[in-house]
């Protein structure tokens, strides 16, 4: 056993001519925060849909709690502890919010096809089991009250909460936020962290995100990777992460890396800079 | 006030109605009966979309339930009546705000009493009955695969003729031709072959899931599509070099249970039967009952983790997947429970029709259920069945009707403002259209009321969503990446 959480060697993806994730290596620790950054099209999301088994790498190991996963089908992923939510939200808008969750309850359900038929008394005992927990999470992430709304009907904000509670329904050891701050305000944002922090510990959970919010990201990783075409330009904590000078250029462009400080602790310039960011280092993501 | 004065109003035109027609009735030696169903229907309308009382509404249900009722012993035809009962049940059905109570007693009268009575009084509204029944539970089993978990199969008469021809072959001296034994076997084993043919058509869906449900949307239809030609063409072709399926002649007879118990029961009651009545009305209880179970069936899953699973996988297969759903086994799940259904109600068919052939089988028949599937709304179950009932009263019931008050008309010499009526081509005849109504209904219901007449209610938020994609693309035009 490695005793790391998430352990990746030399993944390598791609589609077509485009390296999506060009040999990347890395490793998060049980319990850690950790963050994967970089500028739009460096290959983050494609990083998540291999962890999770929706791409297959075509090279490089995968190893979850020491076990390999490379060629598992998404659902055998997250039987074994992953829980994930989607960059742009993917909740079950026509169902409600607590079915939802219920349906993140489903390796959680022992219920046998026929008795889900006759709707046996074990099987109500299951559902009604499984209906309490997922009430329990909706109280945690604050949105017990919407239980019986229709998904689509939530706030944007509350979706995102809806979308990790679905999540945390899994019972997760492992769970992976693609930008859970997206279109948040800076009150939300502070929340989310608040949140984040409390899951770690109350779940006993590792927690890898993507993010774009650099306030967010460097004041709650413990560790942080930084991607750029597909491949690791650098690792390390925070601190070294904002002084380091490959992630400035890759950031704001060659031409701006002296001007530094590229990660202000400012929300709203920060998203700017991201922009920025993604125009310099350019036309590689169409 | 005047909300409330306009509701009095409202309330009064409808007693009116109801009065009316009791009236109309009451007059039935004068006025023909025929014209009382009319009024019948109207007050139907008039229950199902005015914003009435509660009790006011009940009420008049169970005054039409009598009114219709008693229209069978009136010399018109029962069609009509017929119709409205079934309207009453939808009506029924879609009042939510009804205790019950109320629900079960009409409920039961209408499908206890007054069909039977129907039925007793014109044979050919049991066989109406059987069959809107025999498709319905078809409809309702298509719609677990259809509705539910949103696989397009088209070749569902495929399980239908594996469960017809299980017990056609063993049910009739068929199976002397290719084994030893005594056959046919006895009657009373059709039930045990309902639940035989529930375990081979699952066991074919599983075979035949397995690799098609990897396919997706159209492949996945073009697929079954072939599934259900292929065994047609089977039974169509199996009478050599061993005689399994008797080829295109067909299995005659296929035994029925042994109904003494049945009769001798509704006697005791005080219903006598007769040869004409006593399997139609067997095998009326049978079909309700089953639909009964189907219906049970149905809700208990839309209810369970797997019922959850199918909507999900629908909406949207990576995250249900990445919720741990396992996506194959799911959807065989749904597939092998749909062609279950099929399969014994094709015992159930082949039993009461004492005949088994292979042109019961053609993709015709697949469409029609799909048709009565999305007639009725997907993924709804009260859809399901009203979308079998008025597709078989249209197909086999009214435009034939229309059809023979045509030919009445024509041999009677009419003219129709100074057209005679004798000299109308046969091509024109309304029962070679029944394909054509079919479309026509199904065109328009896709381009008006694309959710079906009953939608369920998460297609409804479904269809909706579509309609307004705004958050969705605010959202996907932010980080795109990879």
């Amino acid at each position: 056993m490695s005793g790391y959480a998430v352990e990746v060697k030399n993944l390598t993806k791609r589609f077509g001519g485009l390296i999506a994730v060009n040999e990347v290596s890395m490793s998060v620790k049980p319990g850690e925060i950790f963050s994967v950054i970089g500028p739009n099209g460096a290959g983050k999301t494609t990083f998540f849909n291999l962890l999770t088994g929706i791409n297959k790498p075509d090279s490089g190991n995968l190893l979850l709690d020491g076990r390999d996963v490379v060629g598992l089908a998404p659902e055998q992923v997250a039987a074994r502890g992953v829980g994930r939510t989607f960059q742009n939200i993917r909740l079950f808008g026509a169902m409600t919010v607590l079915e939802n969750v219920l349906v993140g309850r489903y390796v959680h359900i022992r219920t046998p096809y026929p008795s889900a038929l006759a709707r046996t008394p074990g099987c109500r005992r299951e559902e009604k089991k499984a209906a309490e927990r997922s009430l329990e999470l909706l109280d945690y992430m604050g949105i017990a009250s919407r239980a019986g709304e229709l998904a689509r009907n939530l706030s944007y904000g509350e979706q995102r909460r809806l979308e990790i509670a679905r999540a945390l329904a899994l019972d997760p050891r492992l769970l992976l936020l693609d930008e859970p701050a997206a279109g948040m305000n800076p009150q939300e944002t502070e929340e989310l962290k608040k949140l984040i922090r409390a899951l770690r510990t109350d779940m006993d959970l590792t927690v890898v995100l993507i993010e774009h919010d650099m306030s967010m990201v460097m004041s709650i990783s413990d560790r942080i990777v930084v991607l750029q075409f597909g491949s690791v330009i650098a690792e390390g904590l925070p601190a070294e992460i904002r002084a380091n000078t490959k992630v400035i250029e890759a950031y704001l462009g060659s031409g701006a890396a002296a001007g530094g400080g590229a990660a202000s602790s400012d929300p709203a310039t920060t998203e700017s800079r991201a922009a920025a960011g993604n125009g310099a280092t350019g036309e590689h993501h169409a | 006030m005047t909300g409330s004065l306009k509701k009095m109003k409202t309330e009064t035109a409808l007693i009116a109605v109801c009065a009316a027609d009791l009236v109309a009735f009451a007059a039935l030696k004068v006025s023909p009966g025929f014209f009382a169903g009319i009024i019948g229907i109207l007050a139907l309308v008039m229950t199902g979309y005015l914003p009435v009382k509660l009790q006011a509404k009940l009420g008049s249900l169970a005054v039409l339930t009598l009114v219709f009722t008693l229209g069978f012993a009136s010399k018109a035809s029962g069609d009509i009546f017929f119709i409205g009962l079934i309207g009453i049940l939808v009506v029924l059905i879609r009042t939510d705000r009804a205790p019950v109570w109320t629900k079960v007693l009409i409920g039961a009268a209408i499908l206890l009493a007054s069909i039977p009575f129907a039925g007793f009084k014109d044979t050919f509204l049991f066989e109406l009955a059987i069959q809107i029944g025999i498709f319905a539970a078809m409809a309702m089993g298509l719609n677990v695969v259809v509705g539910m978990a949103g696989l397009l199969d088209m070749g569902y008469t495929a399980f239908f003729a594996i469960g017809a021809y299980t017990w056609g072959i063993f049910g009739s001296p068929q199976a002397h031709s290719f084994m030893a034994g005594h056959f046919p076997l006895n009657g009373n084993l059709m039930f045990l072959f309902m639940g035989l043919a529930v375990l081979a058509t699952a066991l074919t869906g599983i075979i035949i899931g397995l690799p098609a449900l990897r396919l997706r949307g159209d492949y996945l239809a073009i697929v079954t599509l072939g599934l259900g030609e292929v065994i047609r063409v089977l039974a169509n072709n199996m009478d050599h070099p061993v005689n399994i399926t008797n080829g295109p002649q067909g299995i005659t007879p296929v035994s029925r249970p042994d109904i003494g118990w049945f009769r001798s029961a509704l006697s005791a009651i005080g219903v006598p039967l007769d040869a004409r009545t006593d399997y139609q009305l067997f095998f009326y209880f049978l079909v309700l009952l089953v639909i009964g179970i189907v219906i049970v069936v149905n809700i208990n899953l839309g209810k369970s983790k797997f019922g959850r699973a199918w909507v999900a996988i629908r909406e949207d297969e990576i995250a249900a997947r990445s919720m741990g759903i396992p996506m194959i086994k799911t959807k065989l799940y749904a597939f092998a429970t749909g062609a279950a259904f099929s399969g014994a109600m094709g015992v159930i068919f082949a039993a009461q029709r004492t005949f088994v052939s292979p042109e019961t089988f053609t993709m015709l028949q697949s469409t029609t259920i799909l048709g009565m599937v999305v007639l009725g709304g997907m993924g709804s179950i009260e859809g399901a069945i009203l979308g079998a009932a008025s597709l078989t009263i249209l197909n086999i019931d009214l435009l034939k009707g229309f059809s023979e008050y045509l030919n009445e008309l024509k041999q009677g010499g009419t003219v129709i403002f100074g057209y005679h009526l004798s000299s109308l081509p046969s091509q024109l005849d309304p029962a070679k259209y029944e394909r054509l109504v079919f479309g026509l209904v199904i065109i328009f219901m896709m381009i008006f009321r694309p959710t079906g007449l009953l939608p369920e209610r998460r297609r409804k938020a479904e269809e909706a969503e579509d309609d307004d994609d705004i958050p969705e693309i605010t959202e996907t035009g932010k980080g795109g990446q990879s």
